[in-house]
């Protein structure tokens, strides 16, 4: 099997005296895309901010391409791994070209950018500020700064949260597509249904430990993901594949 | 292009303003021609002071543009942060105080020390309550600033004697820039420099730190190296300013926010941006400040904050519309 583009091994993290994350080991390879599942609380922010090299794993390691994460220099680090924010807010009003000129030179220059705007579909918004840009403009302009140094790592924190469908299933669409290039994908997602329909395989986290991890169709049918979330999910097998409808709770 | 426009504009009105005042024509036929009265006058006196001016105007508005990036805060400025006010106390301390080391040395090295921390001890305060909001670092600033300001009027008030002057020591305070001798000139001329190729060097960490902490990082900044390291060169340009021009406000806010309205927000082109318009700043007010009450000069620091405190004002409704 192929190395993990990204390891965890026994990751864990407190604050205040609370485990957010406790004892996560997972693989993330190269070309998959790996959704985050769970509750509210359950650590998928915070795993992914481990992930990111944002948190420090105490107790635990992570490793990106086989070396420690804190080991890689920051740039380098950067060049190989993009992270979407769950909210983005730049302090300042930066055009979308500025924007992405900002991702493009973590790869050292910015040669290429109005290659990599039309690669994203961000050509026609590069003059624009960003305090002018739709919330799907905005998602765009992030991904392809995010994006722009064509990281073997991607990490993504329910970017969909703030978008409409269309735009939530444009955005997974190009985080496959990233993937189908051989980037390693991770995304917390929200919606499960989003996430039966764009990830390969889930991790079903719940109260900072990994309940189960496995191929979205099969975590799907797993009754730890009704226990985890503290309802009897009915299961509708469609043309387009399973789709879960929560019923009742407690 | 306003901001390239603005240094000579105000040289050339700084040469002109004064106890005598000056035609355009006049100034410049004067400046040609240095074997006059007149002349001599213009090259000795009024030139370098004008020039100070405008070092000092580029200094403040580096270290407000500095300081704007890394609080990521519109409103941060050397005087507003209390880092102008822990320079003038350190300042103070170092005119008024018998130190073991020559005056020259100790005002530079203390106004730096005092700049420095007042502007972590407000960082600290500020992040004690929300972060680097607007309001919690202007209350965080505004406490600071009016405990070194008491500070030094205590320390004035119980240090000063025969041998020094309070109402010197009271008139540096209030800002104002001296005539200084060629050489000197020089010397500031130099660190002026020095202070933009510093702050041109945080540039683009500045830019990343302007998309939030988080993806400023996973852009490959080390954000907590980075903000003291900017914090130490801040505090270094404050300091220079301070020691040759007292106590000026609002020019390293103004300046910041013009340069950031002709050249958006990227710090490459800011900075020198800023720089230039703070000096054309610092030089029509100063020029302002020697013209306005013949033969009495009033402080810089007063005529700057007659322009600057409504500008405050109006960026501080923009902010609060902005939420």
């Amino acid at each position: 099997m192929a190395e993990a583009a990204l390891s965890l091994r026994g990751v864990g993290h407190r604050a205040g005296g609370v485990a957010l994350v406790e004892d996560v080991s997972l693989d993330l390879r190269a070309g998959e895309v790996l959704g985050l599942i769970g509750p509210n609380g359950a650590g998928k922010t915070t795993l992914l901010r481990l992930m990111a090299g944002l948190l420090r794993p105490a107790p635990g390691e992570i490793r990106l391409h086989g070396r420690p994460l804190p080991a890689w220099p920051a740039r380098e680090r950067a060049r190989r791994m993009g992270y979407l924010p769950q909210h983005f807010a730049p302090h300042w009003d930066y055009t979308a070209r500025e924007l992405l000129r900002l991702g493009l030179e973590r790869g050292g220059s910015a040669e290429g950018l109005e290659e990599v705007a039309t690669l994203h579909g961000v050509a026609g918004l590069l003059g624009r500020r960003w305090s002018s840009l739709s919330g799907g403009e905005r998602a765009r302009v992030l991904a392809a700064s995010v994006l722009a140094t064509r990281p073997g790592v991607v990490l993504a924190d329910e970017a969909t949260a703030a978008l409409d469908v269309g735009q939530s299933l444009a955005l997974m669409r190009r985080l496959r597509a990233a993937a189908r290039e051989g980037a390693a994908v991770a995304v917390v997602v929200h919606d499960l249904n989003l996430a039966l329909a764009g990830c390969d395989r889930l991790a079903l986290l719940h109260q900072g430990r990994l309940q189960a991890l496995g191929p979205a169709a099969a975590l799907a049918e797993d009754a730890r993901l009704d226990a985890a979330f503290g309802v009897a999910f009915v299961r509708v097998r469609t043309e387009a594949g399973l789709l879960l409808s929560a019923r009742g709770g407690d | 292009m306003i901001a390239w426009l603005l240094p000579p504009l105000g040289l050339l009105a700084g040469l002109m303003l004064g106890a005598v005042t000056l035609t355009p024509a006049e100034a410049l036929s004067l400046l040609a021609d240095p074997a006059q009265p007149l002349g001599q006058l213009l090259w000795q006196w009024r030139l370098p002071r004008v020039l100070a001016a405008g070092c000092v105007g580029a200094l403040l508005a580096l270290g407000g543009a500095v300081f704007q990036g890394v609080f990521r805060n519109p409103l941060a400025e050397p005087y507003l942060l209390g880092s102008a006010g822990g320079a003038a106390v350190g300042a103070t301390v170092a005119l008024l105080v018998a130190l073991p080391l020559p005056t020259w040395l100790a005002l530079p090295l203390l106004a730096f020390c005092g700049a420095w921390g007042a502007t972590w001890l407000v960082l600290a305060l500020a992040r004690l309550a929300d972060g680097t909001s607007v309001a919690a670092l202007l209350l965080a600033g505004v406490a600071v600033a009016a405990l070194l300001g008491a500070v030094r009027s205590f320390l004035m008030l119980a240090l000063s004697d025969e041998t020094v002057s309070l109402q010197a020591v009271l008139a540096w305070a209030l800002g104002g820039v001296q005539t200084p001798s060629w050489p000197e000139l020089a010397v500031l001329g130099a660190l002026t420099a020095a202070a933009l190729v510093l702050c041109l060097g945080l540039a683009r960490g500045l830019d990343l730190l302007g998309l939030g902490e988080a993806v400023a990082e996973s852009f490959g900044l080390p954000v907590r190296r980075f903000v003291a390291l900017a914090v130490l060169a801040g505090a270094f340009v404050v300091a220079v300013s301070v020691v040759w021009g007292g106590l000026v406000g609002f020019v390293g806010l103004m300046a910041p926010h013009l340069a950031r309205w002709t050249a958006g927000p990227l710090h490459r082109g800011l900075l020198p941006r800023a720089a230039a318009i703070g000096a054309g700043l610092a030089m029509l007010c100063d020029g302002a400040a020697r013209a306005l009450l013949p033969p009495a000069e009033i402080p810089l620091g007063l005529v700057t904050a007659a322009i600057g405190a409504p500008f405050f004002l109006l960026v501080l409704a923009r902010e609060a519309r902005r939420g």
